[in-house]
């Protein structure tokens, strides 16, 4: 039994034993109280159920989610404490709906082949097909016959179980089917969707996910990092005088900065779990806590300053990035964990990527039209090689400094922020030449013909993921608008060091400093006709990211470069009125990207049936526009010329150049369409029971 | 102390008001403390039942007023308890009154202070206040800012004193037909005065103060699960013009907001309170209008805690028991009310947004507490009845012995609109080591909540 398999094992009994504690719940607090130890938790279960994809199928069940969570507190000394959260998650969706996310999901997939006519009458039947099965696509042997290198190295083991590499046409799903069309002409591939105990291909640790198993799928937090352990540390704060004190607090725990929901622009220190509801979770129960020293000097009132402090934060535990999702559950923001995966599978296995090979006209003989072919690439050439994740050393550890104070006054609060640290998000890094040369079936362009073997590869599409470091200096302040009744809101920062994808650059990505900032404005109005004499909040917040030294032109078959937005706006509305003596209300949540045109539409009720019992149900709507997310898809990068040079361009692509712009949405279009674009078609109902004690 | 001649305090307003009005006494600018001078102005604000507690015609300290006698003691109720009592959902208990006398140090700071202390019948704003009660002279119908007075001497009044903890302080939110219990909570509420301090080192003010903050509440609930670890910090300056800052802490947030000023006046944690109500009334003197309406002798909800029959509900470690309720829906106190002198004081709002169209309290003349408040709704009909019930310090916990200070011990909201209503139960202690000044910074509701 494997040591991750174990640990899960003995959490999942953790979890068990918990039940008759819950069953237990009062006598147990009033026990404790006495004893000294504040004893809280809850069990809760969320279901949720989603809609069609734009396969037009209905994907059914997405979450059948129960989650206990027990916390426990005692002040051991005048100025000690200690605290501990534990937390167990059973998600029954893996089972209950194991067509869609467990052991029997995907299936065999068919790649869009738009230079069929090229091949029609010809003898690569195959190809004459408007789609080819995964395994289907052009290979060794064809790209032989059109006159490449017999020693190319196209082509996939998708029928002999017995032979390396094997990638069979099953257990699989379109990549990007979940969120756009994959008949758009651009380039897709197969992405394996089945847990990892079940379907190895594709399977790495991303940082937390990317290798999970269907029982670590089911018990997320029972792993080797220990994550039912969601906080525990001890506390204290040691008064120097009246108003000053050291405030020590040493433990796993979350550290949250800035003031504004939704949007992390300074809550930037603990990573994030999108995995477990995407963005729809409260942050405090999807922030990824971590073994973190604070250190606070609490200089309190002072001539200029109502209240001060400063803050040394120091995250000790080895890097974790977010958690993007695995492929194949419910919550993959940015379908990245697909993208991922995909990718992973490539690079390993080799593959079917849609509409990739340009067939020029007459190509082959005798046969007319043009097009992209369906191409299998082999293994080692495409995808992702390597996950480097950053090792434990001091020059890896975050290290936070925070200013915080009320202005002498009062009208004003802030804070200033400087925190470097490791990027949460990965970023891929081209390998070029070391990857083997589909036309060659040689590493770079050694095999190449003269002069050709002397240029070196760039803008290959085969990367390691990394995880940059990020220097970050920021500040938020809030302020009350006597005129308006409201309170205004504001956070920003500043980083150096993040990285994105960038067509325009040899290795497919660039460093960018970003500025990012949200300004918020909260009102409590009294709308007789809402909710009578109680006040209705209505929150509005304005999301601003500019990226710094943006690369973007467009070159002759389309857009290159950056493929996020230079400057993007989102927006969120939050409408909350209160009935019932606060015990039932309604919400609705709207959020908006501007450049995306991409939204979403969330109407919710909350009841708080007694003391114990808090009942939501709502619905999620999304909506999108596929027509924005076109982007180079490096198609026609170049990295091994003569083999890959568009010969048919007109102007002629150059030998060495980078790409030409050809694009489509896969694989960078979920950049253009960001979180809410790309949860399109995720559509839901979603009911939620807690029961708290 | 000298009367300071009232071209000089004019002057000292830079306001220039007629010959004819100076002649007149009529009020331009500040008002003239115009009481007699000498410490019997004091002790008879302080001890109005020296030469005898308050009677009434038929009415003898010890009966039960209920709805088949309350015509005959209607003059010495409250329209809101009239109201209650009339419609059987509530049988007022009475006793003897007694006499509740503030702390000597109070009533030295008084003595000291009162006759520099003025107030701008424009601006209400107070100039010349040290500690102690501002306007001890008895109210005058012909005075037009004696409301403003006395809302200033409730504003700067005893209230908890310098510090103040109620811990715990359970709120039940109560069906007030069927008598379910819907939701109870939890909380712990904590006071400190920044400045006028009068008993509690230092005197009279802390510093540094760079604000100017008068005076700060916090509190924080405990329970249930959903609202467990919001936390509350209300910050009221000494400048009453400027409105006060409350910052706010959820819980699942981990975050500390500020919090619009709208939200004193919304229900708290969806009881029948607003933020507005607590303690009788917590906002600005300038958030009103005052009207003094006239001095009479009604009935008030002040008792000794350990004369009561009390509750068992919530056990405490320390054997303290709360208030008992019943009533209709178990809305009302069981608790004794006295024949008491009060001044009748209206306040209408001077936001035009706000819920509420006035609010009528009953002030306690000797404790000055606003032990009773009748809330208008914009229509103008009677919306809610706060009963604040207090207990003499001396019969209650053996800690508050001596203090001096009426402790708040029981409260009453009724929504006489929705039939509903909001009790409180308190475990009122004064301990200063219970509310440190520390208590009272943003950065202490973090680390009380578990953020950062």
């Amino acid at each position: 039994m494997s040591k991750k398999s174990t640990v899960a094992k003995r959490g999942a009994w953790l979890l068990l034993a918990g039940t008759p504690l819950l069953i237990m719940a009062p006598n147990v607090l009033a026990q404790n109280t006495q004893s000294g130890w504040d004893v809280h938790g809850y069990y809760e279960n969320d279901t949720q159920y989603r809609g069609e994809d734009y396969t037009g199928h209905t994907a059914g069940l997405s979450k059948m989610r129960n989650t206990f969570q027990l916390s426990l507190g005692k002040q051991v000394s005048d100025h000690w404490k200690f605290h501990a959260t534990l937390r167990g998650t059973f998600d029954g969706v893996y089972r209950m709906n194991a067509s869609e996310y467990g052991n029997e999901a995907g299936g065999p997939i068919q790649l869009q082949n738009s230079a069929y006519q090229a091949f029609v009458g010809s003898p690569f039947t195959n190809l004459a097909q408007p789609f080819v099965p995964h395994g289907g696509g052009l290979n060794h042997d064809e790209a032989t016959m059109l006159g490449l290198p017999p020693s190319n190295a196209f082509g996939i083991n998708s029928t002999n179980p017995g032979a390396p590499n094997y990638n069979p046409n099953q257990g699989m799903i379109v990549l990007g089917q979940r969120w756009h069309s994959v008949n758009r002409g651009g380039v897709e591939f197969g992405v394996p969707v089945r847990p990892c105990n079940v379907d190895p291909r594709g399977c790495v640790n991303f940082g937390g996910y990317g290798n999970l198993s269907r029982h670590d799928l089911e018990f997320p937090e029972f792993n080797n990092r220990f994550d039912f352990l969601r906080e525990v540390y001890v506390s204290g704060d040691v008064p120097l005088s009246p108003t000053k004190s050291l405030f020590i607090k040493v433990g796993r725990q979350q550290v949250i900065w800035g003031r504004t929901d939704l949007f992390r622009v300074l809550d930037v220190i603990n990573p994030v779990d999108f995995s477990r509801n995407n963005i729809y979770d409260e942050l405090e129960d999807t922030r990824i806590p971590m073994f973190i020293t604070t250190v606070e000097y609490r200089m309190g009132a002072s001539k200029w300053f109502q209240d001060s402090n400063l803050q040394l934060v120091w995250n000790m535990e080895k890097f974790r990035p977010s958690n993007l999702g695995q492929c194949g559950t419910p919550n993959s923001i940015l379908d990245a964990g697909c993208f991922f995966r995909g990718m992973k599978n490539l690079w390993d296995n080799g593959g079917t990527v849609a509409n990739f090979a340009a067939i020029p006209p007459g190509t082959p003989p005798n046969a007319g039209g043009a097009g992209f072919a369906a191409t299998d690439f082999g293994p080692h050439q495409i995808g992702i090689r390597n996950v480097v994740l950053p090792k434990w050393t001091l020059n890896n550890s975050p290290v936070g400094l925070k200013f915080e104070g009320v202005s002498a006054g009062g009208a004003l609060s802030f804070s200033l922020n400087a925190l470097t640290y490791r990027s949460q998000l990965p970023s891929l890094h081209g390998i070029n030449t070391a990857a083997i040369n589909s036309f060659t079936g040689v590493p770079g362009n050694a095999g190449s013909p003269p002069p050709f073997n002397q240029i070196p590869v760039e803008h290959l599409i085969a990367f390691d993921m990394h995880f940059p470091r990020v220097n970050l200096f920021g500040g938020s302040m809030d302020y009350q608008w006597d005129w308006a009744k409201s309170t205004i809101r504001f956070e920003g920062a500043y980083t150096r060091g993040e990285e994105f994808a960038n067509t325009l650059q040899p290795q497919l990505y660039s460093k960018n400093p970003v500025f990012r900032s949200v300004i918020g404005i909260d009102r409590l109005s009294f709308i007789p006709f809402i909710s009578g004499a109680q006040a209705t909040l209505v929150s509005a917040q304005v999301f601003f990211q500019h990226i710094y030294d943006y690369q973007s032109k467009h070159g002759p078959l389309g857009p290159e470069g950056i493929p996020d937005w230079k400057n993007n706006l989102t927006f969120t509305l939050l409408v909350k009125p209160t009935y019932m003596n606060g015990r039932l209300s309604p919400q609705l949540l709207i959020a908006h990207d501007w450049k995306a045109h991409a939204g979403t539409v969330s109407p919710s009720i909350n009841w708080l049936v007694n003391n114990h019992v808090n009942l939501t149900a709502g619905a999620l709507f999304h909506y999108n526009d596929l027509s924005r997310y076109g982007f180079d898809d490096c198609r026609s990068c170049n990295p091994w010329a003569p083999f890959t040079t568009y010969t048919n361009a007109n102007p002629m692509q150059a030998f060495t150049d980078g790409s030409y712009g050809l694009g489509g949405i896969e694989p960078l279009g979920r950049f253009r369409a960001g979180p809410l674009g790309t949860a399109g078609k995720e559509n839901q109902l979603f009911v939620k029971l807690r029961v708290s004690f | 102390m000298k009367k300071k001649p009232l071209a000089t305090a004019l002057a000292a307003l830079l306001t220039v008001p007629s010959a004819a009005a100076i002649a007149a006494g009529q009020s331009t600018g500040f008002v003239e403390n115009n009481s007699p001078t000498g410490d019997a102005v004091v002790d008879a604000s302080f001890n109005p039942y020296a030469k005898g507690m308050p009677t009434s015609p038929g009415y003898t300290p010890g009966v039960t007023i209920n709805k088949e006698n309350v015509e005959k003691y209607k003059d010495i109720l409250d329209p809101g308890m009239y109201l209650v009592i009339k419609n059987g959902w509530y049988q007022v208990q009475t006793k003897p009154t007694f006499s509740e006398m503030l702390p000597k140090s109070y009533r030295d700071a008084t003595k000291a202070d009162y006759k520099n202390v003025k107030v701008d019948a424009k601006t209400g704003q107070l100039d010349g206040y040290v500690a102690g009660r501002p306007f001890p002279e008895e109210p005058s119908l012909k005075d037009p800012a004696a409301g403003l007075k006395l809302a200033w001497n409730f504003q700067r009044g005893l209230n908890w004193g310098d510090n103040g903890t109620i811990n715990p302080f359970i709120f039940q939110y109560k069906d007030m037909k069927s008598g379910k219990v819907e939701r109870v909570i939890n909380i712990e509420y904590h006071t400190l005065n920044y400045k006028h301090r009068f008993e509690n080192t230092p005197i009279p003010d802390i510093t540094p103060n760079p604000s100017n903050v008068f005076r700060s509440i916090y509190l924080k609930v405990n329970s249930p699960d959903d609202v467990r670890n919001t936390q509350l910090l209300i910050q009221r300056y000494d400048d009453d013009r400027k409105l006060d800052d409350t910052y706010l802490y959820l819980g699942f947030q981990r975050r500390v907001r500020r919090l619009p000023s709208a939200q004193t006046t919304d229900s708290f944690l969806g009881s029948d309170l607003m933020i507005q109500d607590f303690e009788g009334y917590n906002d600005r003197v300038a958030a009103m209008k005052w009207t003094y309406k006239g001095t009479k002798n009604v009935l008030i909800p002040l008792y000794r805690h350990n004369e009561l029959k009390l509750s068992s509900e919530f056990p405490q470690s320390n054997g303290y028991k709360f208030v008992a309720f019943g009533g209709q829906g178990g809305c009302f106190p069981e608790i004794t009310w006295q024949l008491r002198k009060v001044y009748e004081l209206e306040a209408v709002p001077v936001d035009s947004g706000s819920p509420i169209s006035k609010r009528i309290f009953f002030v306690d003349a000797q404790t000055g507490a606003l032990a009773r408040t009748l809330i208008y709704d914009r229509k103008g009909s009677l919306w809610k009845n706060w009963i604040i019930g207090k207990t003499d310090p001396d019969y209650q916990l053996a800690g508050n012995k001596g203090s001096g200070i009426p402790i708040d011990d029981s409260f009453s909201m009724v929504d006489l609109e929705s039939q509903h209503c909001t009790t409180g139960q308190f475990e009122g202690q004064i301990n200063p080591k219970l509310s440190p000044e520390r208590m009272f910074q943003v950065q202490y509701m973090r680390d009380s909540g578990g953020g950062n």
